[in-house]
C-alpha cells in the first residue's frame, strides 16, 4: 500500500492493452468505413457465375424509378412433359421443406446423375431456433456446391423462410408422430409446401420431385427411372434401414404409410365424420383397412410394377408441373377428410390426373 | 491520496524540480532479453494492423466477410451468388400502405380474343397511381384467334418505352397457352346457362396457370383485373389496399342504353352464403357447380352488386363468401399457402366462386366493397341487339312517317300558297280602305259637329264617339272588302 502511484504505472507500457487497442480501432474504423459491405461483394461476382433464370436477376435489388424492364414472352405450349427428360432436356424443381439439415440428403442430392444444369432447388425453412441452425447448414452446403466444379452446381437455388410458426417446437420423432399433433402439424407443413411450388414453380419446369430433407438414399437415377413412367404422380415405396435389435444385422422397416389404396371401411369412416376431421393412416385407434404400399414390396428386382393409388406420401413424389399448373395444391384444411399430401392426391384425382406407386422401388428415410 | 503523496511519504521534503522516482520502488535493469521482447512486440503490433488493414479495408478481398455474416443470415432478402437467392416470406405479407413499404404487386390479367379492349385497358394502365416500378404484369394469352397477342406485346413494348420515366411497370410476362377451348367468347355462349361450369372451369385452370407461372417469392400482393373494365378510379389499388384484407373486391356494375334503365348491376359472384344456397348444394351431385345469376339455381344470396347505394360510404365492407373474378385484390400469402381458382367443383363451386369458398375455409378475410363501384364494359346481347335493330327499324319508320307529312304539308302549303299571298295583299287593301273611311269621317264629323252635339247629351257619350264611329268605319270597311273579295272569289271560279 505504500507504493506510489501515477508516474510509476505511466512508465510501465501494456503493449497487450495497446495491441487490443490498435485492434478494436481498427475493427471499429473498419465497420465505419463500409456498412454495408456484402454488397458491392456479390455483384462484383455476378459475370463470373451461370446465368440465372431471367425473372430472378432484378428481382431482389431495390428498383429504381426509370428502370424499363424489357418484355418478355414465354409459350408454355413448348413445355414438353415425356418419359425421357434427359434428351429432351426438361427442367426439374426438386423442392425440400426442411426442419433439420441432414449431410446424407445432401451427399444424395448431389449423386443423382440427372444434369446439374436443369435442376433448380427450392428450400423452405421455419423461422425457429432449430430452423436457423439448418439454415446455416444448408447455405454453407450450397455456397460450396454452387462455388464448386461446374458440372455439379446447380442451375439455381432458392432458400425460402416460412410466413407462419410452425405448431409444434419439437421435430422429435416421437412428439411429431403423436395423433392428436398430425393436423396442426401437417396442415402446417401443406402451407410450408404451398409456399416454396406456387413462389418457384417457374415458366420452364416441366417436372416437380418433392423430397423430404429425411430421405438420405435414393438410387442415383432416381428422376429418370420416375419419370420413364410418365404417370402425373408417381411415388417410390420409403423405407428406412435400422440394425436390428435381436440379430444386430442391418434390416429395413416401411415407413412412410401415406400411399395407399382406399378401402370401403375409410370411405364409411369419412361418411360418419364431421367435416373438419381427418382420417389418419398408420394409428392403431383408427384402423382404416386401407391397402398400403408399405407393404406390397415383395420382389426386389421387380422395380417397375406400378399400383395404382388413392392416397400419396410426400417423402418422394415426381409430379407433372402440369397437374401443380392446374391447381392441384397440399389442401392445410380437410379436404374430403384427407390433409396434406393425401389430399393432393384426391384434388388432384378431381382434376382428372391419377396417381401410381412403386411398391418395389425404394427410397429411404433416415434414422434417428 | 495524501498519504502517498511522494513528498511526504517518508519525511523528505517534496522535490517540484520534476525529478519523479519512487526511492522504495525497485528498479530492475533492462536485460537484453526484454529490449528483444519489446522489439518483437512492436513488430508484432506493425504486423497485425496491417493486417487487419489488408483484410478488412483492402478492396477485393473477399472471403472474410463470411466471418461476420453469421448474425445477418435471415435478416433481409440476401444474394449469395447469383444463382442462389434467399427470401424470408414474413417480409412479404403486405400491409395497408404497400406504396410506401415499396410492396410488390402483380397484377393478373387473363385474356382470350381481346383485341377490341386492349387500348382501354392500356389507357387504365397508364393512369394507375400505385407505383407502376413496383407492380409486375402478368398476361395469359390462351386460344386467340385475333391479334390479341401482338398487339398486347406492340402496346407492351410501347408503355414501356414511354418519355415519362414513371410509366415502365416492373417486370412484364407474357405467358401463352393453349387450353383448345371449345367455348365461344360471344357475349350469348358466355353467358348461357349450359356453357357455365364447363366454361368457368376453364376459366379456373387458365387464371392457375398464370397464376403459378409468375407469382414469385417478393410480391406482396396479386391483382387480379378483367381486360373489359371501363370505368375505374386511378387509385383503386391504394383504395383497396387500404382495408388490409385478405381479399377484397369493389362493387362492379355496368352502364347501359338509356332504354334498358341506364345502369345494371354486373357481377353476381360477389355474395354472402344462404341458408338455401346451402341446402341446395348439398343436394347436388359432386361435380354441379352452382352459377349466380341464373334462374336454374334459385340460391337467394345478398349480392354484393344489389346492395349498391351511389350515395353510400365507398369504405364501407361487408363479409362475402364467393367473389368475382373482375377486379379482386389479394394478398399473396393468401395463394401461397395454396388458395386458388378450382377448376373442380369445390363445395359446388368453381372458379372466382370457388376461390372466395377456399380462402374462407383457410380462415381468410373475404370483403366486398358494395358502394365502391368500378364499371364494366356493356356489350349487348343477341336480345339487346334485337331489340335495338327494332327499335331502329322503329325509329326509322317514324323518322320516314314524319318526312311524309313534312312533305305533304309543304305540298299543301305550295298549292294554296296564292291564296295567302292574295289574303295579304287584301289585308293591306283593307286596311287602306279603313283608313280612308276614317278619314273621310273625321272630316264628316268636322262638318257636322253642332248637329251632331244635339244628338249627343251627355259629355260621356261624346268622348266615345270617335271610336264608335272608328269601329263603325272599319265594320263599313270590311264589308267593303268582303263585297271585293267574294266579287274575286266570284270572278276566280269560272
Amino acid at each position: 500500500m505504500a507504493r506510489p502511484m501515477g508516474p510509476v504505472r505511466l512508465r510501465r507500457t501494456n503493449y497487450v492493452t495497446l495491441t487490443i487497442g490498435a485492434f478494436l480501432c481498427l475493427f471499429i474504423l473498419y465497420f465505419l468505413a463500409n456498412p454495408g459491405s456484402d454488397v458491392p461483394i456479390s455483384t462484383s461476382r455476378s459475370p463470373h457465375a451461370n446465368p440465372p433464370p431471367s425473372r430472378k436477376s432484378s428481382a431482389s435489388k431495390a428498383k429504381l424509378i426509370g428502370e424499363r424492364p424489357p418484355v418478355r414472352r414465354f409459350n408454355l405450349n413448348n413445355v414438353t412433359i415425356t418419359p425421357d427428360p434427359v434428351q429432351n432436356r426438361e427442367a426439374i424443381l426438386i423442392l425440400t421443406p426442411m426442419a433439420r439439415f441432414y449431410q446424407g440428403y445432401w451427399d444424395n442430392l448431389m449423386k443423382l446423375d440427372y444434369p446439374h444444369d436443369l435442376i433448380s432447388l427450392g428450400f423452405i425453412l421455419p423461422k425457429t431456433k432449430e430452423g436457423n441452425a439448418a439454415t446455416a447448414a444448408l447455405q454453407a452446403q450450397v455456397t460450396k456446391t454452387q462455388k464448386g466444379p461446374l458440372n455439379n452446381r446447380f442451375r439455381s437455388v432458392v432458400i425460402e423462410r416460412q410466413d407462419f410458426d410452425p405448431p409444434i417446437v419439437s421435430q422429435d420423432e416421437g412428439e411429431r408422430h403423436k395423433m392428436e399433433n398430425q393436423k396442426a402439424r401437417r396442415a402446417s407443413m401443406s402451407r410450408a409446401r404451398n409456399s416454396l411450388l406456387f413462389t418457384t414453380l417457374g415458366v420452364d419446369t416441366s417436372w416437380v420431385l418433392w423430397l423430404d430433407a429425411d430421405i438420405i438414399e435414393t438410387p442415383p437415377s432416381l428422376i429418370q427411372d420416375l419419370a420413364a413412367h410418365d404417370k402425373p404422380l408417381i411415388v417410390p415405396n420409403c423405407y428406412q434401414r435400422y440394425t436390428d435389435p435381436e440379430t444386430g444385422k442391418p434390416a429395413e422397416r416401411p415407413y412412410d404409410f401415406n400411399s395407399w389404396q382406399d378401402s370401403p371401411t375409410a370411405q364409411e369412416m369419412a361418411a360418419n365424420m364431421g367435416p373438419d376431421d381427418i382420417i389418419l393412416e398408420g394409428y392403431r385407434e383408427m384402423a382404416t383397412y386401407r391397402s398400403l404400399m408399405a407393404y406390397m414390396a415383395d420382389q426386389e428386382d421387380e422395380r417397375h410394377v406400378e399400383v395404382s393409388l388413392d392416397g400419396v406420401g410426400g417423402t418422394a413424389l415426381l409430379v407433372k408441373a402440369d397437374v401443380h399448373r392446374d391447381g392441384a395444391m397440399f389442401p392445410p384444411f380437410p379436404f374430403y377428410h384427407l390433409i396434406e399430401t393425401e389430399g393432393f392426391a384426391k384434388m388432384a384425382k378431381r382434376l382428372g390426373w391419377s396417381a401410381t406407386g412403386l411398391p418395389n422401388y425404394k427410397v429411404y428415410h433416415y434414422n434417428e | 491520496m495524501s498519504r502517498h503523496h511522494p513528498g511526504v511519504s517518508n519525511g523528505y521534503p517534496r522535490d517540484d524540480g520534476g525529478l519523479d522516482f519512487a526511492p522504495h520502488s525497485f528498479h530492475p535493469r533492462t536485460s537484453p532479453a526484454t529490449r528483444r521482447r519489446r522489439k518483437l512486440m512492436k513488430l508484432g503490433i506493425i504486423i497485425a494492423a496491417t493486417v487487419l488493414f489488408g483484410l478488412f479495408v483492402w478492396p477485393g478481398n473477399l472471403s472474410l466477410p463470411s466471418i461476420f455474416s453469421f448474425g445477418l443470415v435471415g435478416s433481409t432478402t440476401e444474394i449469395l451468388m447469383d444463382t442462389v437467392r434467399y427470401y424470408d416470406l414474413s417480409n412479404v405479407q403486405g400491409t395497408a400502405r404497400g406504396w410506401e413499404r415499396e410492396e410488390r404487386i402483380l397484377l393478373c390479367v387473363p385474356l382470350r380474343d381481346a383485341e377490341p379492349h386492349l387500348p382501354m385497358m392500356f389507357s387504365h394502365l397508364r393512369n394507375l397511381t400505385y407505383p407502376h416500378h413496383l407492380m409486375d404484369l402478368a398476361f395469359l394469352v390462351s386460344d386467340s384467334k385475333d391479334r390479341t397477342l401482338e398487339l398486347l406485346v406492340e402496346m407492351l413494348e410501347d408503355l414501356q418505352a414511354h418519355e415519362d420515366p414513371k410509366q415502365p411497370y416492373g417486370e412484364i410476362s407474357i405467358i401463352e397457352k393453349d387450353f383448345g377451348q371449345k367455348v365461344n367468347q360471344d357475349v350469348e355462349s358466355r353467358h348461357g346457362f349450359a356453357a357455365q361450369a364447363s366454361r368457368r372451369k376453364l376459366m379456373a385452370q387458365a387464371r392457375n396457370w398464370l397464376l403459378s407461372a409468375t407469382l414469385r417469392p417478393y410480391h406482396s400482393w396479386v391483382y387480379w383485373r378483367d381486360v373489359d373494365v371501363e370505368t375505374a378510379p386511378f387509385t383503386i389499388v391504394e383504395d383497396l389496399m387500404r382495408h388490409n384484407k385478405d381479399v377484397i373486391v369493389p362493387n362492379v356494375w355496368r352502364p347501359l342504353p338509356d332504354w334498358l334503365g341506364g345502369e345494371q348491376p354486373y357481377d353476381l359472384n360477389s355474395w354472402q352464403e344462404s341458408e338455401t344456397a346451402l341446402a341446395l348444394a348439398d343436394s347436388l351431385d359432386e361435380d354441379a357447380v352452382i352459377v349466380e345469376g341464373y334462374a336454374e339455381y334459385a340460391t337467394w344470396r345478398p349480392h354484393l352488386a344489389y346492395l349498391r347505394d351511389p350515395y353510400g360510404d365507398p369504405d364501407m365492407e361487408m363479409e362475402i363468401d364467393g367473389v368475382g373474378g373482375v377486379s379482386i385484390l389479394a394478398k399473396a400469402r393468401v395463394f401461397r399457402s395454396g388458395v386458388h381458382f378450382p377448376a373442380f367443383s369445390f363445395e359446388k363451386h368453381a372458379e372466382t366462386e370457388g376461390f372466395g369458398k377456399m380462402a374462407k375455409r383457410m380462415q381468410f378475410s373475404v370483403i366486398g366493397l358494395p358502394h365502391y363501384t368500378i364499371w364494366h364494359l356493356y356489350e349487348p346481347s343477341v336480345d339487346d341487339i334485337k331489340h335495338m335493330e327494332e327499335m331502329e327499324q322503329e325509329r326509322l319508320a317514324k323518322e320516314a312517317e314524319e318526312q311524309e307529312k313534312a312533305e305533304k304539308e309543304k305540298k299543301i302549303k305550295e298549292q294554296f300558297g296564292d291564296t295567302n299571298g292574295q289574303w295579304e295583299k287584301d289585308k293591306s287593301e283593307l286596311q287602306n280602305i279603313a283608313k280612308q273611311a276614317s278619314a273621310d269621317q273625321k272630316s264628316d264629323s268636322k262638318k257636322n259637329s253642332k248637329p251632331r252635339d244635339e244628338d249627343e247629351t251627355s259629355a260621356d257619350s261624346q268622348k266615345q264617339t270617335s271610336p264608335k264611329s272608328k269601329k263603325g268605319s272599319a265594320e263599313n270597311g270590311a264589308k267593303a272588302a268582303d263585297k271585293k273579295k267574294k266579287g274575286n272569289a266570284a270572278k276566280e271560279e269560272p
